[in-house]
């Protein structure tokens, strides 16, 4: 398969409107890359520049140690999975896999060894005679990877694949992918808003918000180890609890609450003292019982889970926990909660605190 | 058998007869050709009218059974390759009817005949043409038909 090098790209509009700035990722063969962030951050917009269905304004684009920063759409040896599929309808499935080797004049017999192939592949056998309109969402989707298939190209683009589908066909659709993957060893992009998706298909995450690379990493490190608030705000569900603290000794003092540190902590906090700064607290890493008191507003329960939402006793501040097994808090009830784990960012850059700084 | 002959057979089961099919379309175009030249003959007798008024009826109806059957060898269908025969015939037979009585008529003592050489030549070598592409249809797809069925129960047997 292929490698591929984005070094400092930047996509600046016409109407001087910057979309991506300094986008820098190097690609392994064979790896799963997902971008992931909010709309509007740039994640498509970068996908389209390595389609070649956008100009690149500055940077370099190297697709196997060769440069493609100024190759045509067409001669990259990519092929893109749009979110709207973008099939044929008056051809059949069969058809609608057969195109882009029809239009490249290979040989039919070649061709149609190919699509019988890529159907195997994605289960589509007994649909080649379909049109795609005879066909749900999910299989038509899977078709329009199986016209990517067909073509065998260095690298698969993905722009957000899953984002037509009902929720529990996304999650079909997703373990097809991830096995496609798997079975075909392939480098691919993909992009997405879920972050669900995210950190079950990627190898590594590209975290993007406002054309800036948040974090680039594996899904546990991202999930573990966030760089910075967006990050962290943006991986996990619910969303991390942040709030306002003071490093003062051993203690965090909160509005409203006090927090013992371990030695661990208070090391990682060394240059803090007397500083404000911002703690994040995954609702997971809440337990029952302990720091302090929370008045109960709502309480959902999952099955597995329960999530529970209440604010701080007598000021206000918001807390989501997601405690373990089915809970019956009633609104209004006080209940005793206690962090097991918390995550440090600095309050000016937003960066997470690592041990010595 | 070989592979690539194989491999072609088995293509049937997702590509369309387009051949036989597009054969039909020919047909009904050279049709159409046929039919606008015959009615530029003009004769005021009730005779012609009659039989020009049975014509259009007749071009409606072959247009309609060339078309159905064109739809019908695409999916080889093998029953629509006996209406394409019969129809192809039928074109055949039809240069007996309109074309070759208008050729013989002499109107009075002109020498000029309802339908000149060049007109004549022209219609029958548009019902020739539209009958061979029917029959050539109709052939193709049997064929095919044949070859396809024999392929379809022959994987039945390797999956039992």
């Amino acid at each position: 398969m292929a490698t591929l090098n984005l070094q400092h790209i930047d996509k600046i509009y016409d109407n001087n409107v910057q979309a991506v700035f300094d986008f820098n990722l190097d690609v392994k063969d064979g790896e799963l890359i997902v971008l992931v962030g909010p709309s509007g951050c740039g994640k498509s917009t970068t996908l389209r520049m390595v389609a070649g269905l956008e100009d690149i304004s500055n940077g370099k684009l190297m697709l196997d140690g060769r440069d493609i920063t100024q190759t045509p759409a067409k001669d990259r040896d990519m092929a893109m999975v749009f979110q709207s599929y973008a099939l044929y309808h008056h051809m059949t499935i069969y058809e609608n896999m057969a195109f882009s080797l029809t239009l490249r004049k290979e040989n039919p017999n070649v061709i149609h060894k190919k699509v019988l192939a890529a159907a195997e592949i994605l289960n589509l056998t007994t649909q080649l005679n379909k049109k795609p309109g005879q066909l749900s969402g999910g299989q038509q989707q899977r078709v329009a990877m199986g016209r990517s298939i067909v073509r065998n190209p260095k690298v698969f683009l993905f722009d957000e694949p899953l984002s037509n589908l009902d929720a529990k066909l996304r999650s079909s659709t997703r373990r097809e992918i991830l096995l496609l993957h798997k079975r075909l060893q392939a480098t691919m992009l993909y992009v997405t808003h879920d972050q669900t998706e995210a950190l079950t298909l990627a190898d590594r995450i590209v975290c993007m918000s406002m054309g800036h690379v948040q974090q680039v990493g594996t899904p546990l490190e991202l999930y573990d180890t966030p760089a910075n608030v967006f990050v962290a705000s943006f991986i996990g569900l619910p969303p991390m609890n942040f709030y306002d603290v003071k490093v003062s000794g051993n203690e965090l003092l909160g509005n409203g609450f006090k927090l013992t540190l371990t030695p661990e902590e208070k090391a990682t906090l060394a240059g803090y003292e007397g500083k404000d700064i911002t703690l994040g607290v995954r609702p997971e890493n809440i337990v029952e019982g302990g720091d302090f008191k929370v008045t109960v507003s709502n309480n959902e329960n999952l099955g597995m889970n329960t999530l529970v939402y209440g604010s701080i006793d007598g000021i206000g501040v918001k807390v989501t926990a997601k405690l373990k097994g089915w809970k019956n808090y009633k609104v209004g009830d006080t209940a005793s909660f206690s962090f097991v784990r918390k995550h440090f960012f600095d309050k000016e850059t937003t960066n997470a605190i690592r041990g010595g700084k | 058998m070989n592979e690539e002959k194989l491999i072609k057979r088995d293509r049937m089961r997702f590509i369309k007869n387009k051949s036989s099919a597009n054969l039909a379309y020919l047909a009904i175009l050279l049709n159409v050709f046929y039919f606008v030249s015959v009615y530029q003959s003009d004769v005021e007798t009730y005779y012609y009218k009659i039989l020009i008024g049975a014509s259009i009826i007749y071009n409606l109806i072959f247009m309609l059974a060339a078309f159905l059957s064109s739809e019908g060898v695409k999916n080889y269908q093998k029953s629509y390759s006996y209406l394409e025969a019969l129809i192809g015939v039928v074109q055949f037979v039809r240069i007996f009817i309109l074309p070759v009585p208008y050729h013989n008529i002499i109107i009075g003592d002109s020498g000029a005949r309802v339908m000149e050489n060049g007109q004549f030549m022209f219609c029958i070598v548009c019902l020739i043409a539209s009958g061979v592409c029917l029959i050539l249809s109709a052939v193709i797809n049997f064929i095919k038909c044949n070859e396809l069925e024999a392929h379809i129960k022959s994987l039945e047997a390797q999956k039992a």
